[in-house]
């Protein structure tokens, strides 16, 4: 799972001491989510999500391609050929 | 633990710090109350009386009050340091077991016959060895 904490947290001008002490976790907890080795339980990646008003999705990427939720496409609607 | 590239500090909040040093409170009371208990029961300077029961039941309590203090310091751990924990402790336990189970096997075979209290000795160098492992493994990277 990829993410783009570093880039959220560099935006704010916040250390990862800083983003930590918001969290209630440990700066190790925040580096090893910026660098990959450790991903965030669920509460946390709320918690992630909520600090920056953002979407998890928009913060964290299962593909491993680093791509954020916004960039890409929206979903498709219902094909309703078959209702109409 | 600077030498792992990560500092206590940096590894634990606040909160952690303050539950493990309840944790090391009880804990050191408990060694110093079982060594105690030891030498004067063992020695038999104090005889199989009230005292003597006294002292290997505050041995006993003290030691449930530092599993006690360690489970509200794992209930309440940062995250990434529970897990650092358990995965220490699924190590020493592992480690533990296995000693025990296969060390007779070497007794039968001519090794020295060990103490009963040799397995736990096993358990806990290798809990520490779980932590030391577990923090090198998330530790690292840019920093700050």
């Amino acid at each position: 799972m990829t993410n783009r904490l570093r880039e959220l947290r560099g935006q704010h001008g916040w250390s990862q001491g800083d983003l930590a002490e918001r969290l209630g976790v440990s700066r190790q907890t925040v580096n090893a989510i910026e660098t990959g080795k450790y991903d965030p339980s669920l509460p946390l990646a709320f918690t992630i999500a909520a600090l920056f008003t953002l979407r998890i999705e928009e913060i964290f990427s299962p593909n491993g391609s680093g791509v954020a939720a916004s960039t890409l496409a929206p979903p498709r609607p219902p094909n309703r050929d078959f209702i109409d | 633990m600077a030498s792992i590239g990560v500092s206590c500090t940096d590894a634990y909040t606040p909160r952690d710090s303050q539950n493990l040093r309840v944790f090391s409170i009880w804990t050191m009371a408990a060694a110093v109350s079982f060594a105690t208990a030891t030498i004067l029961i063992g020695e038999r300077i104090i005889d199989r009386g009230v005292l003597a029961w006294s002292l290997a039941g505050l041995t006993l309590l003290l030691s449930l009050l530092a599993i006690r203090s360690y489970l509200i310091f794992l209930r309440a751990a940062d995250e990434l340091l529970r897990r650092i924990q358990l995965e220490g402790l699924a190590l020493g336990f592992g480690a533990g077991a296995v000693f025990m189970m296969s060390y007779r096997l070497f007794e039968r075979l001519g090794a020295p016959k060990l103490d009963s209290n040799d397995p736990f000795i096993i358990m806990a160098v290798f809990w520490a060895l779980g932590q030391y492992i577990g923090m090198r493994r998330y530790s690292g990277g840019e920093g700050r």
